[in-house]
């Protein structure tokens, strides 16, 4: 009898603090009228040496200290941990989150807008233009994060082999495509094409003018399909069925060994895929070159983008001026970004983080080229209107799948789209997010 | 039967059992480049202690910390939930009361729910108390081992005879104190495998760290490994400090292994399943 | 005997309250939220939960791809889990048997790979099955372990090769509980060591293997482990591959409600085929 009380009163315990979690907030904004006395902030992020960065600031503002908790990285289990955080009320003041993942949390309503933040707007002209189309979603009078770093994209090559084989670096995707059946006939892949993960696909479809999702208010319209799209994965499929690209799995030492060994010739990638191919690809040094992203057409100057995160202020803080700040600083001071990007290679998403000196040099690895020059434009050519879903790691989930069993021989890249595009409107309708059919 | 045809089948079978583990020493003694470049199962330059060096001062030794942490997470909660399981699987097996076989079906039951599905429920319920993100958050929940009670009902059912306990009821010991002084003792080999059990179970499991956990201080082994593992896509590096650190997790596992073994050495007799 | 009623709460009260605590209250949770569904206003209207009956669960019934992961896993586990229990028990009957030497040595060899935490050896395994850097090159150069046809097989090895040891074991200390007299008998018959095994040792050690059996059952609805590290190596494994895959992703989108639902059909499917097994095993006892 005793037992059966004891389950009653937890079960009546939790089911006070769930309705507890989500009713009572709205979408205003909260306000940003500082604390009064010392504050303590907490911030989660998996960003690696992050303790370094922070405690430059907790030497510096003994009022607002800041303390860190870490984790694996978002998919890997830290946002699933933000998720039930806010569901409790017991979210961090701050956390890391990449621009895909951050309209899912605009969605269960777990984000502070920010825009009442003087020094938040105010802040807004020194980002990259579309990084900070990637925090406001495009609404007025809204900010929901503060630009972390970028991911614009670029076209690593083994300048050696090209130039021994006498492949023209390609400019355009058609020229990609021939010197894809040179590099062929020379014994290698011109590249691996990412099957699981779906962000470097993005990255091309953001280029070619996809535009995967858009809101208006009132309902969502999820068009994975559109002609933008359609192009880029047709074009994908091209090189597939025509066995000019491998297919090994991203992220893998199989893929590091393929980079290495000289199997794979080219990876259009982020500006972070230089540090990629340091440490996967050792034996390569010198060996590598960067050049601009190939165009859809001749003489365009357009670059996509691969990753990038910001700091949000979650939900419930009670000091959302102080994490405001401590988040401003952190992306947008010399001495953080500086420091971001020599602990964990972090290409700030601000203008003048373009120029820190570490960003500035030749890079021996790439034969003494200045790469992040090279970055540093594209970053200026990325497209400021490209909008994530709010159920992104589904999506990606369905299109991997597809992906894989496209790369497999088992349908197409085209069939995998539209599997996502009708998994995905039946996701947001599932959770009862309004959506144009 | 010739002796034969036995020991070639346990050799094959101690081959397949300890390839992978040897594998896995061979690569944590291998620099990153000769990871990928050199034979698998076959030395490099042995550079065992230089990666051990590498882990164990990576990040002011995070990793022994984990290490640590894990033994007193692991330890004190197989301790403590064998002697629970013992104490409840003994009263299942030897009294006889009203609702004692739906109390037994219900702890069975448990063993049935995915443990996915227990996350969010218990994080909120550590979080009503405000004490997730704490040692206790990980420790109370692992102290539950709901297979544990099964194995001690039947270790108690065919170990300790009913004649017993009226004897020493008839001396005048309380139950509790028969409990501990007599059964527990006949129990013994009986508890040691349940503790052994609950201590590995303990040990693999990290969705709990992962869910309660924000500290890094706290973590136990596997969940720090698990977020350099993801961590592999920025910083390559990780990688080998990964291996190193898998071999070395494994290795207190062993040893509790070997000191547990003893207790088995003159058969499990009074306390095995029947 | 008869429970005196302090002695009684004093042995269950502490693990029934944690069990309460960290089992019941949870599972009760979970089937609450199972019966919740969410409604908003607007693309970004705040979450509200309201009461949906049993929409939730009209969605599982009509997800075709948990439905077919539920029947993958049933094919892995009518091939993986007699495979494994039958090594398990050959390994136990001969290390009871007398004809092996170093008993203690294998014992602690068949153990090791139990100790190895899932993930970490689902990782060991991935570089063993890759096609360039696994010993077994002259094996993996000519088979893709991790098609789409061999992948589940590849795993079920994986699954094999840690929990050998820990079935083993439960058999292995079951076989040491059978009192010597009951040798005698078969000695006196001039039986040898087959049958011996066969007559004597497997009937009574019957009750050890059902238990395994049940238990591998239970395991094996619940892959979760394995899939989760072999996506990121082999393509053919999707987001859905195995039941509990389905609900990791499921609750990671964040969809609670759905997710909790899965569970629960999930556990009571493992509930009704441990509870088919252990009807039919008992028939079986009764002839």
């Amino acid at each position: 009898m005793r037992a059966l009380s004891v389950v009653l009163v937890s079960a009546l315990a939790l089911g006070a603090c769930s309705s507890g979690g989500s009713s009572e907030n709205t979408a205003a904004s909260t306000g940003c009228a500082p604390s009064e006395g010392n504050v303590t902030l907490t911030y989660t992020t998996w960003i690696p040496g992050i303790e370094n960065v922070v405690k430059v600031w907790n030497d510096k503002n003994p009022n607002i200290q800041v303390k860190v908790q870490t984790g694996p990285n978002g998919n890997g289990g830290t946002y699933a941990n933000f998720f039930n955080q806010l569901k409790a009320g017991n979210a961090p003041d701050l956390g890391h989150i990449e621009y895909d993942a951050l309209p899912s949390f605009r969605v269960q309503d777990g984000l502070t807008n920010l825009a009442d933040c003087t020094e938040v707007t105010a802040a807004k002209d020194q980002f990259v233009d579309w990084t900070w189309g990637q925090v406001t979603f495009g609404e007025e009078n809204a900010v929901y994060g503060i630009p972390q770093d970028a991911g614009p994209m670029a076209l690593f090559y083994r300048k050696d082999l090209f130039e021994k084989n006498n492949i023209p670096v390609p400019a355009t995707w058609d020229e990609y495509a021939v010197a894809a059946e040179k590099v062929k006939a020379a014994g290698g892949y011109i590249t691996n094409f990412s099957q699981s993960d779906i962000n470097q696909f993005a990255g091309f479809a953001w280029q070619a003018g996809g535009r995967w999702f858009a809101n208006d208010g009132s309902k969502w319209t999820v068009n994975l399909q559109d002609e933008a799209t359609t192009k880029v994965a047709g074009y994908w499929q091209g090189l597939i069925d025509a066995k000019l690209v491998s297919a090994v799995p991203p992220w893998t030492t199989e893929w590091d060994n393929a980079y290495n060994t000289g199997q794979a010739w080219t990876w259009t990638s982020a500006v972070w895929g230089a540090n990629s191919i340091m440490s996967g690809a050792p034996d390569t040094k010198g060996k590598w070159a960067v050049a601009p992203m190939p165009q859809w057409t001749s003489g365009a100057t357009v670059a996509g983008n691969w990753g990038g995160s910001s700091t949000a202020v979650f939900k419930g803080s009670k000091h959302p001026y102080e994490a405001a700040k401590f988040a401003l600083w952190l992306n947008t001071s010399e001495e953080a970004l500086t420091l971001l990007n020599s602990e964990a290679q972090l290409y700030p998403a601000t203008k003048a983080g373009a120029k820190l000196p570490a960003l500035s040099e030749g890079v021996e690895f790439y034969g003494g080229q200045k790469i992040y020059d090279v970055f540093a434009t594209a970053s200026t050519q990325v497209a400021p209107d490209f909008v994530w879903g709010p159920t992104m790691t589904s999506t990606y989930a369905t299109a991997s799948d597809g992906f894989k069993a496209a790369v497999s021989g088992n349908g197409t890249l085209l069939d995998a789209l539209k599997t996502t595009q009708t998994k995905t409107v039946e996701n947001l309708k599932s959770q009862s997010i309004p959506v144009a059919e | 039967m010739k002796r034969v045809t036995p020991m070639v089948v346990m050799g094959a079978a101690t081959f397949y059992f300890l390839i992978p583990i040897w594998w896995l020493f061979v690569a944590a003694s291998k620099s990153r480049s000769e990871f990928t470049g050199t034979t698998p199962l076959w030395f490099a330059d042995f550079a065992l202690t230089d990666n051990l060096g590498e882990l164990f001062a990576y990040r002011d030794g995070v990793f022994l910390r984990w290490m640590l942490n894990s033994v007193v997470y692991t330890g004190g909660a197989a301790l403590l939930g064998t002697i629970l399981a013992a104490m409840c699987g003994y009263a299942l097996a030897k009294y006889r009361f009203r609702g004692r076989e739906a109390i037994f079906n219900v702890i069975l039951g448990g063993v049935l729910v995915p443990a996915t599905a227990l996350a969010l429920p218990l994080f909120l319920i550590f979080s009503r108390f405000e004490a997730t993100n704490t040692f206790w958050s990980v420790f109370l929940p692992s102290l539950v081992n709901p297979f544990g009670v099964y194995l001690a009902r039947i270790y108690a059912g065919a170990s300790v005879p009913d004649e017993l306990l009226e004897a020493s009821r008839l001396d005048g010991s309380g139950e509790i104190r028969t409990f501990f002084t007599i059964s527990s003792r006949l129990m013994f080999p009986a508890l040691v495998t349940i503790f052994l059990f609950h201590f590995v179970a303990v040990w693999n499991n990290f969705l709990l760290p992962l869910i309660m956990l924000g500290e890094e201080r706290l973590f136990p082994v596997t969940l720090g490994l698990y977020t350099w593992n993801t961590q592999v896509n920025q910083l390559p590096e990780l990688r080998m400090l990964v291996l190193t650190g898998a071999l070395v997790s494994i290795v207190p596992l062993v040893i509790a292994f070997l000191l547990l073994q003893r207790f088995w050495r003159n058969g499990l007799g009074s306390g095995a399943i029947k | 005997m008869r429970a005196p009623k302090k002695a009684l709460l004093f042995f269950i009260l502490p693990f029934g309250l944690l069990f309460t605590a960290f089992y019941l209250a949870p599972i009760l949770y979970a089937i609450k939220q199972s019966l919740y569904r969410v409604e908003r206003t607007g693309t970004f209207g705040p979450a509200v939960e309201v009461f949906g009956g049993l929409t939730q669960y009209q969605r599982v019934f009509a997800d075709g791809p948990f439905w077919e992961s539920i029947g993958r896993v049933l094919l892995f586990g009518v091939v993986q889990v007699p495979v494994m229990l039958g090594l398990a028990l050959l390994l136990a009957l001969l290390l009871d048997s007398g004809l092996v030497k170093g008993r203690r040595f294998f014992r602690l060899a068949f153990f090791v790979p139990y100790a190895v935490p899932g993930v970490v050896a689902a990782i060991m395994w991935g570089f063993l099955y890759s096609p360039s850097l696994s010993p077994f090159d002259a094996v993996t150069g000519n088979v893709d372990l991790l098609s789409a046809d061999l992948v589940l097989w590849s795993m079920a090895n994986v699954v094999t090769w840690v929990y050998v040891g820990y079935n083993m074991l439960i058999i292995y200390s079951s076989l040491l509980a059978i009192p010597q007299e009951v040798y005698e008998a078969a000695r006196i018959d001039g039986a040898g060591a087959i049958r011996t095994a066969w007559a004597i040792k497997i009937p009574l050690v019957m009750p050890a293997i059902v238990l395994t059996t049940v238990f591998s059952i239970i395991g094996t609805l619940q892959l979760l482990a394995e899939p989760q590290v072999f996506r990121t190596f082999s393509s053919a494994v999707s987001s859905t591959y195995t039941p509990n895959l389905t609900v990791y992703s499921t609750s990671s989108i964040p969809n609670f409600h759905l997710a909790a639902a899965f569970s629960v059909v999930l556990a009571l499917a493992t509930c009704l085929l441990s509870f088919a097994f252990l009807k039919v095993t008992q028939r079986g006892g009764d002839k």
